[in-house]
């Protein structure tokens, strides 16, 4: 069995790596990285938005805000799914592909649940902080800017990364609607190939397994370090302090 | 400089000031004393509106603090009075130089090198200019709390107010900070301090209130207050704190 996957990785690496590329739409791992990737890149600038759109005391933002959160929270992701691919073709009158779809899907998914990891972040601030940016003059607006925010999403990284992890196992339900991702190449492989099922979706899986352990670990990693320097007074504060300057930290 | 006139305060059912009347004069400095619990924070988070105020008015160079107002206006009128908390409060993720430097140059628009300058006066000031580099968490409390109020000074304020500044300090630490606000007295600063420090009341302030649930019974000038208190309550208070 052992031999046989290999044999199936040295015959088909290529199409679990890119897909179809360049002769079809770009799939497998690559597709599946830049889903993720992007989807959580566009998620997280609107998370912040919906974030502080459920702490403002006007209801015109909160609600909308609260109500986008409840409703994604209450509904499977495939549901949500299947909803954007049948609903945006509507509304754009041309068809989409499912690359886009799914990434527009994961961006109001991702967008609820990472504002939830935001807002939970910028609550768990001592309310000090933003006294003492109001007292200095600060706008509410540039409190959260220089004060509040840089703390909160700097304390928030390990989270963020987890809903990383957590997104690059949801780009999988891309295959209902046949986004050319990893899932996708491996079935397009056990469609051809027939008599080894277990093999590709075991290879397929220890793929998964490989890339969502590591993430996990470089969270951890970043927790604990986080966590050392909240307690450090001897260590030296400054270095990764320093690179959690506001430009650097909206690039995650 | 400034006026509390028949300011009343609620959470809920429960008044936290009531119908506090009293006034400080520009160069004074007042020191606010009484029980826990008696309003004293209260009455101090109200001038610069970070309490509001159910009645009542309190004034700030003539302006009144809790009128309708722009925010903008409310944030410029926040600029001018500087404020020190008990828990320091300092902004955690910038450089004791970052911290100073922020207000200045993202709400007063000073330019980075001019406010880098004043910056580092005030550090030198507070005598703190050797940790200008340092991180909040790499201080003392006491160090951490000189470096709020040379934060709340780079904003240049013409009035500082202190909210029990001292009270979450190491006893050895207190006097450090102490020696600060003093010469910042000795400066003609305008101050308003609640304060549980006794001593430094007698010494510095010109003018000590004495409250009790929310209400300010005796005002007066330090000498009288502290060897001749006239309101029982005062009386009971300075003798449980052995002052007398």
């Amino acid at each position: 069995m052992l031999s046989n996957m290999i044999t199936i990785i040295e015959d088909n690496w290529l199409l679990l790596l890119i897909g179809q590329y360049p002769n079809g739409p770009l799939g497998g791992i690559s597709s599946t990285l830049i889903l993720s990737v992007l989807g959580i890149v566009l998620a997280f600038p609107l998370s912040v938005l919906i974030a502080l759109a459920r702490l403002s005391h006007w209801k015109v933002l909160n609600w909308p805000a609260t109500a986008l959160v409840y409703i994604v929270r209450g509904v499977p992701l495939l549901m949500l799914i299947l909803w954007v691919y049948f609903l945006v073709p509507l509304l754009i009158g041309d068809s989409v592909p499912g690359f886009v779809t799914m990434l527009c899907t994961l961006v109001i998914y991702e967008g609820a649940f990472l504002s939830e990891i935001v807002r939970g972040g910028i609550v768990a601030l001592p309310a000090g902080q933003m006294d003492a940016a109001r007292a200095l003059g600060h706008s509410h607006f540039g409190a959260m800017r220089y004060v509040i925010l840089p703390q909160a999403l700097y304390n928030m990284m390990p989270s963020i990364l987890s809903q990383f992890v957590s997104t690059i196992k949801e780009t999988t339900l891309g295959y209902v609607i046949n986004v050319p991702e990893l899932t996708f190449a491996a079935s397009q492989l056990n469609n051809r190939l027939l008599t080894k099922p277990f093999e590709i979706f075991a290879i397929l899986a220890i793929v998964y397994f490989v890339v969502c352990w590591s993430l996990s670990e470089l969270a951890n990693r970043l927790e604990k370090r986080i966590d050392k320097q909240r307690q450090g007074d001897d260590q030296p504060a400054a270095g990764p302090l320093e690179h959690a300057s506001p430009q650097t930290r909206g690039a995650t | 400089m400034i006026q509390f006139s028949h300011v009343n305060k609620f959470y809920g059912s429960y008044q936290a000031l009531v119908d506090v009347n009293a006034t400080v004069n520009k160069g004074e400095v007042v020191v606010v004393c009484g029980p826990s619990g008696s309003g004293k924070s209260t009455l101090i988070r109200t001038v610069n509106r970070l309490e509001p105020i159910q009645s009542g008015q309190v004034l700030f160079d003539g302006q009144n603090v809790h009128a309708d107002l722009k925010s903008a206006e409310l944030n410029r009128l926040r600029a001018r009075i500087g404020f020190v908390f008990q828990s320091f409060n300092l902004f955690p993720h910038l450089s004791v130089l970052e911290n100073i430097m922020l207000s200045p140059v993202r709400v007063n628009a000073v330019k980075r090198g001019e406010a880098s300058q004043t910056a580092m006066r005030l550090l030198d000031r507070v005598g703190l200019a050797h940790k200008a580099k340092a991180y909040p968490a790499q201080l003392s409390g006491g160090q951490q709390q000189r470096v709020a109020i040379a934060r709340a000074l780079a904003m240049e304020p013409p009035v500082m107010l202190f909210d029990e500044p001292t009270s979450s300090l190491d006893p050895e630490m207190v006097g450090e900070v102490l020696a600060v606000i003093r010469s910042l007295a000795a400066d003609g600063m305008t101050m308003m301090c609640v304060t549980h420090e006794m001593n430094f009341a007698r010494d510095v302030a010109d003018c000590v209130w004495f409250m009790d649930a929310g209400k300010i019974l005796e005002i007066g000038a330090p000498a009288d207050f502290f060897s001749n208190p006239q309101h029982p309550r005062a009386q009971r208070f300075l003798s449980d704190l052995h002052v007398r």
